[in-house]
């Protein structure tokens, strides 16, 4: 739905944003759906609407000192 | 082997599969029961229309005329024009949905879940029916949304009400979720119960005040507080004058009017005066104090020259005219019917009644005065009630909606009054017009009032306060969050109150409120918690038959002929006069209708309170008074007679004896006994084991820290948005717990740690209530625990943020943010942090991009802890129609135990952790146990925490022999003691039968002297940390004004070092230590000051370089940097032309030795002064006060 707009929106910003800008995926707060939302992006599940989502644990590496 | 007696199994199975068809607990829905009962009585029900309905149905019509008169109509309607009548038709609530704005969505329903995670509030549509019509024409209406009004959560119009247990978890709740709160932005809210005089039933008062009410008004009243079926309520209070006269007080809209009392008596049914006569004396002709006083009553309403009913009607409708605000077109005595029926005893509709009622008033009032009957104690339960919440919801929506009607009326007398040439009421466009011009917004101002806690009201609802309402049911602990839902607090108004009477614990509360759990400090007393056992109840019974029941055991209808004052006594049902009956037969009428109430005889309802007040010398004033009301506390107990359940209230219960045991039974006196002996106290207090071999106070503290302890708030954790929770990483069941820490399934919210104490001077760092962890203990996660709290961005509040619709700042990382930059270790590109990353203060913790700047905008976190991003949460809003404008982070904060840390057995004893002392110095046994805490014997002599030592010893044996020991309060005895029952069970498991043992110096290995008293004790992680409260500094902000040290923690301030420190270092004779605090390490600051006039803001410079050049321009000597005195160099060129003279008003000495510096050239010297002396000189100068100091 705002695929579109994404252009018009960054006005300065024509530069290929989609490149540098990977889709983030975000769990659902009700379903627990998978959503893959980009950069100004509806809060909306695409499964059920609902309109909270998680941020993923990130697969990188997490470590910290053990003290 | 035999079956867990900890029922860890059955837990955990209750945990995996939760019930699919109730709830495992559903005792737990009781304690919230006259929340939610109280919620759903405003919706209608089967017959029951609601209160709601009830209430705008009592609102009434408002009436306004367009002044153009019509030549059809009759004459005086002519002068008015046409009539133009509005009202409420019906009202109704939906549940949460979602907008309909939103096409997308699948679940229509609005869970609680969400209104929290996105900190918005979970309401429903509040709509109402408008109707009005134009004199007799036909009845037109339209429908007026109210805005959204906060919705209880598991009441009636809750989309989770009657869940079962797994569907609750799949909403992201609690398994055991019993609702009775509001969720108002995110945060939990309840209304809390108040006390307030008890309905329907008139309270003698003697108080000194009321003589201050004007000319003759004495000490004596008697008051009522009349409600109406709607649930609000008008107190009238009948006064007693010195001439034997009295005068009925009222409120209408906060202003308090008074009227005598014969004026409502012939105005209500024209009673003749032999009839008030006969009515008030009943016979009693003897009784020449009373005789008197009827007389000048009668006598002194003569001046009025009022003799009808419709003649006094008249004179009210005509006084009252004004103020009421009733149509126009009324007549006096249409008015002065509705002043009677809206603010004379507004719970009897009957004139009649009215009457009856108000002449047993003044038999009471007369009685008080003559000393024949002892004030009531408004402080007492007997004469109070619980303010329910949803009722009193219910009277604000009303209040507000009649506000909104009345707002209709006034807008169109004013368009009339300005002769608008709209103004047409038969053209619905108008209306409409009108309609939309005035706020029907009741949703946002329920909301507010949640929110808040605040009242604003118009009439003030009968009310002592506007404030406080509301308060926020915190979930820091399990403990904590179900005492919210059970406390009852007696009013702001009595917290100023310098008097503490109304803080002190009665005899008549037994059983009602619970005497141990109340906060010590400035609430005590005021906010108490039910009882256990105590409920509340919600409805009003059906009792229509009663006054026909009793009639046909023998009571005599109040239309008798022939009635006896002197040996007949009130027979009153819900403060209505149903009869009257001699005192032997009032008992009798008693008797039976316990009988009969208990064996479910005669339709006779349970909870009917049945209060027979014997006939006494100066007691109470005797008569039968029976309530069926809603909102009275009642408790269970067993009737004796038959052996049956009984229910009882506070009214009743004075005057029955109830036996708290089977063996306490007096066979001749006793009439009821206690179903549990425990069911006096709080669910809190019950929980406290061994609570009856403990002194009073240390239970009472217990009460506090249970509830101040660190544990498992809640099992839906991951779905909470609270602003701080704690968290305890290792609860336990305890092993000394009573019965019912079962029963309220207080196993699935631990709140400590079973512990291994050694009572024992060790160290020395066990002194003063400290308290020595095993290292070890700490190591393996003794009280473990972390916080976690709440970060939100909300980009719509941020700086640079846009005034308008469309959004500006958009999460995100622009490209302006190199590709190596140590951000994108922590932040992904959507702007948010990593799930999992640590962030230290002054990290950043989110980016976005600013439209109008095109850079990214680093948001910090502020904070001085190290923190976890725990959950990232992006927030939509209502409709799902917006990016992302807010975004909620969950922050962990690791709280490991530290030196410093509150820790606490369940007997208040409190103690800081002073110590970490390694395993192998601590003390052992001899099968080589070491304590995980050690404490000081000298915590025991002068607390007699006797509990706590019976705990110590039944955990040692539970732990041992693999049970739960039941820790009762009331069940050993003198015969079968404690200490013998664990005492065996500590020898059987091969431990010395007292609890003690021979120990071992960790350090020398050798034999303790003694032998050192330890066991098992559940010990609670108390929430006061030091990390939250260390204060420390040496430099650090200042005030930019006096440049002292800022104070509060929170900005990096110092600790004030005040007078009475200031008077403890001269005391001691510590001079560099004071100047150093006071001076050095505040505000110092050096000054210039004159040596001739010792002025310190007269400083001027030279300009160096023109002086210099031009030699000729300076007059004094300046100092090195030029530096002058500009009065005195004013004065020096005045005194050419007149003499001088020192307009200085304070002289202060300044002894030479204080001078820093001297220029030798020059008329300046330097001092060091505090800066706050320099800016007092600045602001006397302002005033017009000079200050000099005298340079030596």
């Amino acid at each position: 739905m705002s695929h579109q707009n994404d252009g018009t929106h960054y006005g300065g910003y024509n530069a290929p944003a989609h490149e540098s800008k990977p889709d983030m995926e975000y769990i659902c707060a009700d379903c627990g759906a998978n959503n893959t939302l980009k950069s100004r992006d509806l809060i909306r599940c695409r499964e059920c609407g609902h309109r909270i989502m998680y941020k993923k644990r990130t697969r990188r590496m997490v470590q910290f000192e053990a003290r | 082997m035999p079956p867990s007696t900890f029922k860890t199994v059955e837990r955990e199975k209750a945990f995996k599969h939760p019930s699919k068809t109730g709830h495992s607990y559903p005792i737990l829905n009781e304690f919230v029961a006259p929340h939610l009962e109280s919620f759903n009585a405003l919706f209608p029900e089967g017959n029951d229309p609601g209160l709601l309905a009830l209430g705008i149905k009592d609102i009434g019509k408002r009436v306004v005329f367009d002044g153009k008169g019509s030549t059809e109509s009759g004459s005086r309607q002519a002068s008015w024009g046409n009539r133009l009548s509005m009202w409420i038709d019906s009202i109704s609530v939906s549940r949460p949905l979602v907008p309909e704005k939103d096409k997308a969505v699948k679940e229509r329903k609005v869970f609680p879940s969400e209104a929290r995670e996105r900190l918005s509030s979970y309401r429903g549509k509040l709509q109402i029916s408008l109707s009005w019509q134009v004199n007799d024409s036909t009845v037109r209406s339209t429908n007026k949304d109210c805005g959204s009004i906060p919705i209880m959560v598991r009441s009636k119009r809750c989309n989770i009400k009657e869940t079962p247990s797994a569907e609750l978890v799949q909403r992201h709740e609690e398994p055991e979720e019993f609702g009775g709160y509001f969720i108002v932005n995110g945060n939990e809210r309840l209304i809390r119960y108040l006390i307030v005089p008890r309905r329907h039933h008139v309270i003698a008062l003697i108080r000194p005040s009321f003589v201050n009410r004007g000319p003759a008004y004495t000490r004596f009243g008697v008051s009522i507080r009349c409600v109406r079926i709607d649930q609000t309520s008008v107190t009238n209070t009948l006064h007693y004058l010195s001439n034997g006269s009295a005068m009925m007080r009222f409120s209408w809209r906060k202003q308090e009017y008074v009227i005598p009392i014969m004026l409502i008596l012939k105005a209500l049914i024209s009673a003749s005066d032999k009839e008030i006569f006969e009515g008030i004396m009943m016979h009693d002709y003897e009784n020449t104090f009373m005789m008197d006083r009827v007389e000048l009553l009668l006598r002194s309403f003569k001046t009025y020259n009022l003799q009808t009913g419709t003649q006094c009607l008249e004179y009210l409708g005509d006084k009252f005219r004004v103020v009421l605000g009733q149509p126009e077109d009324w007549s006096n005595q249409m008015l002065g019917t509705w002043l009677i029926d809206t603010l004379i005893l507004v719970h009897l509709p009957n004139p009649r009644d009215k009457f009856q009622l108000l002449l047993f008033m003044i038999r009471k009032l007369f009685a008080l005065v003559s000393g024949d009957t002892c004030a009531d104690n408004p402080d007492s339960p007997q004469h109070q009630e619980i303010l329910l919440p949803g009722f009193l919801y219910g009277m604000i929506i009303k209040e507000k909606l009649a506000e909104a009607l009345t707002q209709v009326r006034m807008n169109i007398s004013m368009d009339v009054a300005r002769e608008v040439s709209t103004v047409d009421f038969f053209d619905e466009r108008y209306i409409s017009k009108v309609l939309s011009k005035v706020s029907f917004d009741v949703g946002a101002k329920m909301s507010n009032f949640l929110a808040t806690g605040n009242l604003v009201s118009q009439t003030g609802l009968d009310l002592q306060q506007a404030s406080g309402f509301t308060i926020v049911a915190e979930k820091l602990n399990w403990q904590r969050y179900i005492s919210h839902f059970r406390s009852v607090h007696r009013g702001a108004f009595f917290a100023e109150l310098k008097t503490t009477t109304v803080r002190k614990l009665l005899p008549e509360s037994w059983g009602f409120i619970c005497p141990v759990h109340t906060p010590d400090g400035t609430p005590c007393g005021l906010l108490n918690h039910l009882s256990r056992s105590c409920r509340i109840t919600t409805t009003t019974l059906a009792v229509d038959h009663i006054p026909a029941l009793l009639f046909s055991r023998g009571m005599t209808q109040t239309h008798a002929a022939v009635l006896d004052g002197r040996n007949n006594v009130c027979v009153q049902l819900d403060g209505r006069v149903i009869g009257w009956a001699s005192p032997p037969i009032a008992k009798r009428l008693a008797t039976d209708l316990r009988a009969w109430k208990t064996q479910g005889l005669h339709k006779v309802p349970l909870d009917l309170e049945i209060g027979y007040v014997p006939a006494s010398k100066g007691g109470q004033y005797p008569g039968l008074y029976l309530f069926s009301s809603a909102a009275r506390m009642m408790r269970p107990v067993k009737y004796l007679p038959n052996g049956r359940p009984d229910s009882i209230g506070p009214f009743e219960q004075v005057y029955m004896e109830i036996a708290c045991t089977p063996d306490e039974i007096n066979p001749d006196v006793s009439t009821h006994v206690e179903e549990n002996p425990t069911n006096f106290l709080s669910i809190l207090a019950n929980l406290t084991p061994f609570s009856d071999f403990n002194q009073s106070p240390r239970n009472i503290y217990q009460c506090q820290m249970g509830k101040q302890s660190m544990g498992v708030a809640s099992t839906a954790i991951r779905h909470r948005t609270d602003n701080k929770m704690y968290d305890l990483q290792t609860g336990q069941t305890p092993v000394v717990r009573p019965v019912l820490h079962n029963t309220y399934g207080m196993d699935s919210f631990p709140t400590g740690t079973n512990a291994v104490v050694a009572v024992i001077s060790y160290t020395g760092y066990d002194m003063e209530d400290a308290m020595i962890l095993n290292k070890s203990a700490h190591e393996r996660g003794f009280g473990y625990g972390s916080i976690y709290k709440s970060h939100i961005i909300d980009l719509k509040t941020e700086r640079g943020a846009s005034r308008g619709s469309a959004a500006n700042l958009h999460f995100g990382m622009g490209r302006d943010i190199r590709r190596d930059d140590d951000i994108r270790e922590v932040i992904h590109e959507d702007g948010l942090p990593l799930v999992g990353t640590r962030v230290a203060p002054g990290d950043c913790i989110a980016t976005y991009i600013d439209d109008t700047t095109h850079r990214t905008v680093r948001h910090k976190y502020h904070s001085d802890e190290v923190a976890y991003v725990d959950t990232v949460r992006l927030l939509g809003n209502d409709t799902g129609d917006s990016e992302l404008q807010k975004v909620h982070i969950t922050l962990r904060i690791p709280r490991a135990p530290v030196i410093g840390d509150k820790f606490s057995s369940r007997h208040g004893q409190k103690g800081v952790c002073s110590q970490k002392w390694p395993a192998v110095d601590m003390p052992f046994s001899e099968s080589g146990m070491q304590p995980d805490v050690i404490i000081n014997p000298h915590a025991f002599p002068s607390r007699m925490t006797i509990g706590m030592l019976v705990e110590s010893m039944a955990g040692k044996a539970g732990a041992m022999h693999g049970l739960a020991q039941d820790a009762t309060p009331f069940t050993f005895s003198e015969e079968d003691t404690a200490i013998d029952y664990f005492g065996k069970q500590l020898r059987a498991a091969g431990y010395n039968y007292y609890g003690n043992e021979p120990m071992y110096s960790g350090i020398t290995g050798e034999e303790f002297a003694a032998d050192i008293y330890i066991g098992v004790v559940y010990y609670q992680r108390l929430r006061h940390m030091v990390l939250d409260k260390f204060q420390v500094r040496t430099t650090g902000p200042v005030d930019p004004v006096t440049r002292q040290p800022v104070k509060g923690r929170k900005r990096a301030g110092g600790i004030r070092f005040g007078e009475m420190e200031r008077d403890a270092l001269i005391a001691h004779g510590t001079a560099f230590l004071l100047q150093d605090r006071l001076m050095n390490c505040s505000d110092y600051s050096t000054a210039w000051v004159c040596k001739t006039c010792g002025s310190m803001i007269t400083l001027g410079y030279d300009d160096l370089m023109t002086t210099t050049r031009s030699g000729s321009l300076s007059q004094g000597v300046g100092g090195p940097g030029g530096e002058y005195c500009r009065v005195c160099r004013a004065k020096a060129e005045e005194a050419k032309a007149s003499p001088a003279t020192d307009g200085s008003d304070i002289r202060l000495q300044v002894p030479s030795e204080y001078v820093l510096r001297s220029p030798k050239a020059g008329e300046m010297d330097i001092i060091a002064v505090p800066y706050v002396f320099r800016y007092l000189c600045a602001e006397l100068a302002s005033m017009g006060i000079a200050i000099s100091l005298e340079v030596a």
